[in-house]
């Protein structure tokens, strides 16, 4: 199970359905470009946000992606860490997590009240299909080490489940903090405390 | 832990598990800095692998440019091109034509290795963005395995074979051209012949001459099905045009014959590829296009030459072998055909039936379009339309130069059903072919020539149309919208009624997005004619503009006058005239938002603008060919490292031999693949006659070749692989010397 995808997603859901639209996201991402306010070698913004359910609007960067992402038929705050993953599960999803929280915490900033993450829910990805078939028996290898490592991150139990039954899907789960309400902020200090390498 | 070299050994064809493994040895050759980089991005190229924008490591980002300092740092991938930069994936999908395997392989690598889209382009093949070039031989592998290539997909080669997403269905072809561009596309792939152009080569296939289908008058080369009596009997046949292309000097192909029989088209193709490698530009790349070639010649002087060619092509069973498998080739429909029957009707059938729904030759059948927006859809839409397909339509998928998804073989019983479950998983919108449906290329979102929107802007006129699409008139909800961002065309905006593409104005000291309208272009009867220039409008007043031509076009129309008449009637001056007022240039303290582009917030500039990789490199055949010499001595280093001494011996043999090869193709094409006539050959044309001889060594290199050749060995130490190692180097090395003294410089 210690094998490290080769690109691992985090995502956090919005609450609700924001007054900002996609459009605005792009001036949004543009000046994090400029700012340079998420972590990453920030390269361009690309607007998909005419393809349902897609992955709206994306910040692309040479490490990881940052999307405003409308798959599943919800918004969120979708990271895609796709090079430099540490070699370690516990690392990769440490920092896999600590930049899509620092990202989706960015744009709360950037309409307080109106962008809402929920932070006890998030999906993870494992782009991976050669080590990471989406398959029962590969969710039961994984499990135990797994909950562990995102106990870990949230500091108390989680429960997971398969975000898709259908094979040829990605492997991806559905991680719950059995702690609801979950901080942001305290969050993100939680895992900055951990991290071990930034990029 | 297993490869997916290892994984799918047994499930790529030979042939191309070679090209792949070739390609993977270059990238490390490359990263090694034994391989020129201009070399490596022709190779590259070849392999469909492109270069995007911002790949010169430089960005503006509305304020100021700024270096995109990516790890691997000097290391580039092609001249000005750094290898960290995200790139293109192009994969060619001849005809369109998928399964519903190969469309889940796509979505899967989708998934894993770019941003989750799939683009089709207007050449009906699929393009993944934001790919890393190390990703590409697993990609490539993982493609092979379901049977796409992505050989020569970008390149100075031939390009994705198109064809009629009707082929095979519709009511007016002559036959169904389906299996002849398959077997063309098979037969020219990685074809000696076609490994010497100075630019790319682009065929196309119609079924008639009355619609748009194949667009066979804007291509390289472009064949239209015909049939004609000989001897009594019906024969098929094609007649065949060639010189026709878009671009900046866009001109219809001429018809180089009247009718070709099927047993002569390939024969033809290849002897027009041979007289283009010859004859063509190869220095002036603005000059390069095979149409240039027939200007310059003229097309009976160029029938010439290929009729004179033909008589040296070399006979190849390839040639006729295919027409045996021809009644191979059918359509296997997932279901029986049933007239559609009494089944209730879902919300917004009626207006998607009416646009999206052809009803085949074939009764009781349809074909579907699915309208794709920008020619973009999901990895997860992929899977899930895979699904549709194989319990409505089987494998009978095709992708369309208007960038959207065609279902053929639907019994007409499962209509309501199948729109149902297109539109649940977003592809169900009406307006297939309509005013709605509008074509663009990639644009400044990520080619490195864009220099105007392209995708921002068709979006942009997308949303308007989409909200007044009811209440706008036939004749202007029938209009075809193309839009490129550059002169280049790779929008096909010549062929639309209303096409647009990207270019810029200065107000002040600012730069402004603009777009030249061109209007009358005509799509039926294979793109039949080009529309006129008319003007360049800052890029935010081109909704306005198609607002004000429409409205004039319903309003002055006589009954039955359509678009392209109309225009020729109204004269350029008079809508130059219509133009004007739009073409007014506000300065930027007055309207601010002038200067940024659709869809982009920046500031706009023309600063990152980048050298194209469309054309290609121009680099010399032997140049190429070497390089694939090279590429098997370091497969021989690499088995060396594992102790596979066996491996070693093949691939420092097959090293040395490619090696030859490409010095006998300096003087003799035709040498083919054969090893004992490549060594028999280079032996008599540069050994005997000592051309290949060093000054020092004399021809002591040359026979290294000889020695493995003439006396394989029983065994294979590590000893000897080390030998072997050595002197593969040293008669590559050699090759290369010779090739300088009796060739001259090398271009590179």
């Amino acid at each position: 199970m210690t094998i490290v995808p080769n690109r691992l997603g985090v995502k956090f859901n919005l609450k609700r359905e924001p007054a900002l639209a996609a459009a605005d996201i792009v001036p949004i991402f543009q000046r994090w470009i400029q700012e340079h306010t998420v972590d990453g070698m920030l390269i361009d913004v690309i607007d998909y946000k005419h393809v349902p359910e897609g992955p709206g609007v994306i910040l692309i960067a040479d490490e990881g992606d940052y999307a405003f992402d409308f798959s599943d038929g919800q918004i969120g705050l979708h990271y895609i860490r796709k090079r430099n993953l540490p070699g370690d599960m516990a690392g990769a999803l440490i920092l896999a997590f600590r930049l899509a929280l620092g990202a989706a915490l960015c744009l709360e900033s950037e309409a307080p009240g109106d962008i809402d993450f929920d932070f006890s829910h998030a999906k993870i990805s494992f782009l991976d299909r050669q080590n990471y078939r989406n398959e029962p028996a590969r969710f039961a290898a994984a499990q135990d080490e797994l909950s562990a490592i995102l106990a870990d991150i949230y500091g108390g139990d989680v429960a997971l489940e398969r975000a898709y039954d259908d094979p040829r899907f990605s492997f991806a789960l559905r991680v719950s903090a059995q702690t609801e309400g979950v901080d942001g902020q305290k969050l993100l200090a939680r895992l900055s405390a951990r991290a071990v390498s930034v990029q | 832990m297993s490869t997916w070299k290892e994984e799918l050994a047994d499930q790529i064809p030979a042939e191309m598990g070679n090209l792949i493994d070739t390609f993977e040895a270059q990238i490390e050759l490359r990263k090694q800095g034994k391989l020129d980089e201009k070399v490596f991005a022709e190779q590259r190229l070849r392999k469909g692998a492109y270069g995007q924008r911002y790949d010169n490591g430089q960005r503006h980002d509305g304020v100021r440019t700024r270096e995109l300092s990516y790890p691997s740092g000097e290391l580039v991938k092609g001249p000005d091109t750094l290898w960290d930069a995200p790139g293109m994936q192009r994969i060619k999908i001849p005809y369109g034509g998928l399964t519903a395997e190969q469309l889940e392989v796509l979505s899967e690598l989708a998934d894993e290795y770019a941003d989750g889209i799939l683009h089709i382009t207007t050449r009906q093949d699929i393009q993944l963005h934001y790919v890393h070039i190390d990703d590409t031989p697993d990609l490539m592998r993982r493609l092979a395995a379901v049977d796409i290539t992505t050989q020569e997909a970008c390149g100075n080669s031939v390009r994705n074979i198109t064809a009629c997403t009707l082929a095979g269905v519709c009511h007016d072809e002559v036959f169904d051209v389906s299996p002849y561009a398959d077997a063309m596309m098979r037969f020219l792939l990685d074809h000696d012949d076609v490994q010497d152009f100075g630019r790319k080569f682009k065929v196309a296939f119609s079924g008639c001459a009355g619609h748009a289908c194949g667009l066979v008058k804007m291509h390289d080369l472009g064949l239209l099905a015909q049939t004609r009596e000989i001897d009594g009997e019906i024969k098929r046949g094609f007649t065949v045009f060639v010189g026709g292309g878009l671009g900046t000097v866009p001109q219809q192909a001429k018809v180089l014959a009247e009718f070709a029989t099927e047993e002569q088209l390939l024969p033809i193709a290849q002897a027009v590829s041979r007289v283009f490698a010859r004859l063509g530009e190869k220095k002036n790349r603005n000059r390069a296009r095979i149409k240039f070639l027939v200007s310059k010649l003229g097309i009976d002087e160029f029938r010439r030459e290929v009729e004179e060619e033909l008589k040296t092509v070399p006979h190849d069973e390839r040639h006729t072998a295919y027409l045996d498998r021809l009644g191979d080739f059918t359509y296997k429909p997932a279901k029986a055909g049933m007239a559609l029957n009494g089944t209730p009707l879902p919300d917004g059938f009626s207006d998607w039936y009416r646009t999206n729904v052809y009803h085949q030759a074939q009764s009781g059948y349809s074909t579907i379009t699915l309208n794709t927006p920008l020619g973009d859809f999901t990895a997860m839409q992929g899977f899930q339309l895979a699904e549709i397909a194989r319990r409505y339509v089987g494998d009978n998928i095709r992708l369309s130069v208007e960038q959207n998804i065609v279902l053929r073989w639907v019994a007409d019983a499962d209509l309501p059903a199948i729109y149902r479950e297109v539109r649940e998983i977003g592809l169900g919108d009406a307006g297939a072919g309509t005013i709605v449906d509008i074509t663009a290329c990639p644009g400044t979102d990520t080619c490195k020539l864009g220099i105007a929107s392209s995708r921002g802007l068709t979006a942009e006129l997308r949303t308007r149309l989409i909200e007044r699409i009811n209440l706008l008139p036939d004749a202007v909800r029938e209009l075809k919208i193309k839009v490129s961002g550059c002169f280049n065309s790779c929008g096909q905006h010549h062929v639309a009624d209303i096409g647009f593409f990207g270019n810029s104005r200065r107000s002040g000291n600012h730069k402004m997005p603009h777009f030249q309208v061109v209007l009358g272009g005509q799509w039926q009867e294979n793109a039949g004619s080009y529309g006129l220039a008319v003007g360049a409008v800052p890029a935010k007043h081109i909704p306005e503009v198609l607002e004000a031509l429409t409205n004039r076009y319903v309003a002055e129309r006589t009954e039955d006058e359509n678009f392209q008449t109309w225009v020729k009637n109204l004269g350029r001056k008079e809508i130059k005239a219509m133009l004007q007022p739009y073409m007014k240039l506000p300065s930027f303290e007055e309207k601010p938002e002038y200067f940024s582009d659709w869809g982009d917030s920046r500031v706009y500039t023309i600063d990152d603008i980048g050298v194209g990789e469309c054309a290609g490199e121009v680099v010399s055949l032997f140049s190429l060919e070497i390089a694939r010499a090279e590429s098997a001595h370091f497969e021989a280093l690499l088995a060396l490292d594992d102790g596979n001494y066996p491996m070693v011996d093949q691939q420092a043999y097959k090293a040395m031999v490619l090696a030859a090869r490409a010095l006998v193709r300096t003087k003799y094409l035709d040498v083919g693949d054969d090893y004992g006539n490549i060594v028999n050959e280079f032996r008599s044309r540069f050994y005997d006659t000592e051309l290949v001889y060093d000054r020092f060594a004399k021809g002591k290199f040359a026979r290294y070749l000889f020695k493995r050749h003439d006396q394989p060995p029983a065994q294979v130490g590590e000893d000897y692989a080390h030998q072997l190692i050595d002197e593969t180097q040293l008669f590559i090395e050699n090759i290369h010397s010779a090739e300088q003294r009796i060739n001259g410089v090398i271009v590179s």
